[in-house]
């Protein structure tokens, strides 16, 4: 089990993360979303030991965590985190080394993946697909015998019709090796696919505004930006039609304005005077089944439902 | 005074190998049309032909009101580029020189057609929600990639351009974001009665702006029609497998299906016989032999067979 407590961090001014706290179960899917610039990239990096924290820490199993190497990142673009001068058996072969595996392990890696290994193994990655490199890249990951794999965006650059089959390996993963999946992205509908019963964290400039099993949160999201992050999934009409309480924010994000209370609240359809002087919580108030931080909760339906 | 575009029989070739084969298709006046399609399945290059660019090795590119671009020399290009037909670039919101300000660039584009007053910049930008005093002012980088996007189509249509070419105009935004610029995209459209093509990998995309949809794959359009109709009742298989291949927000998870294969490459595509067939799960003797025609906007030769 991986957790973080309390973690902050600043790039000068701007204030990236402000306490975040996280749980990832083993062999769990987590999934952080939210927009660009809300600090799910930077806390993938933080957790992947790529970026240092402020405050806060990182714990495995209660302990804190000295060797990132059950972390490993997937990244979101395959084309340049695979070395272009060497072929695929090179790129296995000295972290296979390291860890003691023979490399025989890496035939056994490249099915697990997906991928035929007399094919690959020969091959640079310039030879290979956009979706046969991401799953190069998922073999890379698991030479080292990781517990956690932090996958950011990691289909944003794969051709639509093959994302789902990286998508489904993630799961299958979860599956079979008990590896645990922590999704950052901003497009729900992969998050869900990865692990529907998981935790989906909301984040909003820094801080986590709703927490709950990504089914629970997408039926019935009680935070205004939650609500609005959702409401602007595109609706496939002719198969869908829009969920009736589709909200769109007041304002776009100004970063340079720094709320007292609520970080929402300049931007919110729903906002009181109370929500510019309190800085709400994570907590249950209202008695909702998930976490959120949000004076006044009210479920919403936004999310698409299938037309018929 | 509208302008519908007639795209008759075309073919761009990029040395010898075809990236857009025998390609037919009209925009009507007024309508937003989606072009999806995968990396290589020749979107962009279509798309650009409407600007009269690339080796058009057959066919015609004609726009109402202006003429066949096939056929234009190239001061007549230069003429009509930007002026007639508006084009908001793939990564837009990276294309802007980063050494001049928005307004700078501005007056630049105004000098080279000739133009001395573009002091309609200013209600644009106003409309897509925008101070126009401070984007006009401000250097590429002092922007969000949201007003990038939207400088991108001030320029484009800002000398009154009638046509309006969008590839790929939200690719690297986030959901918000995204919502934003479609909902420009449409106000834009209706304010001044264009003809909008948007170009995108996105099926999302497409059902949420425009009213009729082309698929593109392997350099063919395999089927078009309403959004609607294409999207509720999808006749070729590679649309149905697109389809398929979406994850869904509700319902259950398993619903969406990976197509399995992989999009082919410009030096891959088959030169005989239907360009899907190597993935498609429906193929007959007659698939490998010859291509399909297009029939009443699908062309698959097993569409009389499956249509249900």
């Amino acid at each position: 089990m991986i957790e973080g407590r309390g973690i902050t961090k600043a790039f000068k001014q701007v204030q990236a993360l402000r306490g975040v706290d996280f749980v990832i179960p083993r062999g769990g899917a987590v999934s952080f979303i939210g927009e660009s610039g809300c600090g799910k990239t930077t806390l993938g990096r933080i957790l992947a030991g790529l970026e240092s924290h402020d405050e806060g820490r990182l714990l495995r199993d209660g302990e804190p965590i000295k060797d990132f190497r059950p972390i490993q990142l997937i990244h979101q673009d395959p084309y340049s985190a695979l070395n272009p001068t060497r072929t695929i058996a090179q790129i296995l072969r000295d972290p296979l080394r390291l860890r003691g595996h023979p490399f025989s392990k890496a035939e056994e890696l490249l099915s697990l993946v997906g991928l035929d290994p007399s094919y690959v193994l020969s091959r640079y990655p310039h030879q290979l697909s956009g979706g046969m490199r991401q799953r190069v890249v998922i073999a890379r990951a698991l030479t080292v015998d990781p517990e956690v794999l932090v996958a950011d965006e990691a289909v944003s650059m794969i051709d639509v019709s093959l994302r789902l089959g990286i998508l489904a390996l993630l799961r299958n993963l979860r599956e079979t090796l008990g590896v645990s999946v922590l999704f950052i992205t901003h497009d729900v509908a992969t998050a869900r696919y990865v692990g529907a019963e998981g935790e989906l964290y909301v984040i909003y400039r820094g801080t986590v505004v709703e927490r709950g099993p990504v089914d629970t949160v997408l039926a019935g999201p009680v935070h205004p930006y939650t609500q609005c992050l959702l409401s602007a999934i595109p609706v496939l009409h002719g198969l869908e039609v829009p969920g009736p309480d589709r909200l769109v924010p007041d304002e776009p994000l100004d970063e340079r304005v720094e709320p007292s209370g609520c970080l929402f609240e300049p931007r919110c359809p729903f906002a009181t005077p109370a929500c510019a002087q309190e800085q709400p919580l994570l907590s249950r108030l209202g008695d909702t089944p998930q976490d959120h931080a949000c004076l006044f909760p009210a479920r919403r339906h936004v999310v698409a439902v299938p037309a018929r | 005074m509208n302008m519908g575009v007639t795209i008759a029989g075309l073919t761009v070739t990029y040395g010898d190998l075809p990236a857009v084969k025998d390609v037919s298709l009209r925009l009507e006046d007024g309508t937003i049309t989606g072009l999806v399609g995968e990396s290589g399945s020749g979107k962009s290059t279509l798309a650009l032909s409407l600007l009269g660019h690339g080796n058009i090795a057959s066919g015609s590119v004609f726009i109402d009101g202006v003429g066949d671009m096939s056929k234009m020399d190239k001061g007549a290009l230069r003429a009509v580029r930007g002026a007639k037909i508006g084009y908001v670039f793939q990564a837009a919101q990276n294309s802007l020189n980063p050494l001049l300000t928005v307004g700078k660039q501005l007056l630049d584009l105004a000098k080279s057609h000739g133009v001395r007053d573009v002091r309609g910049a200013h209600p644009l930008l106003r409309r897509m929600g925008l101070d126009p005093d401070r984007v006009l002012n401000s250097y590429q980088h002092e922007l969000s990639g949201g007003m990038r996007q939207r400088v991108g189509i001030m320029f484009a249509l800002v000398l009154n351009a009638h046509v309006l070419v969008l590839d790929e105009p939200t690719t690297a935004l986030d959901m918000i974001t995204q919502a934003n610029i479609l909902q420009i995209v449409r106000e834009v459209h209706a304010d001044r009665g264009l003809t909008t093509l948007i170009v995108t990998h996105d099926v999302g995309v497409v059902a949420e702006v425009a009213s009729r949809v082309a698929v593109m794959y392997g350099g063919r359009i395999v089927e078009c029609g309403s959004t609607k109709e294409v999207l509720a009742n999808p006749r070729h298989p590679y649309t149905r497998g697109l389809i398929n291949a979406i994850p869904r927000l509700t319902g259950p998870v398993d619903v969406a299906k990976p197509l399995p294969g992989t999009p082919p490459t410009l030096g891959t595509i088959p030169a005989v016989g239907c360009v899907f067939r190597a993935r498609c799960p429906i193929r007959m003797d007659v698939c490998s032999a010859q291509e399909p025609e297009m029939i009443d906007d699908v062309a698959c030769h097993a569409v009389g067979v499956t249509a249900k």
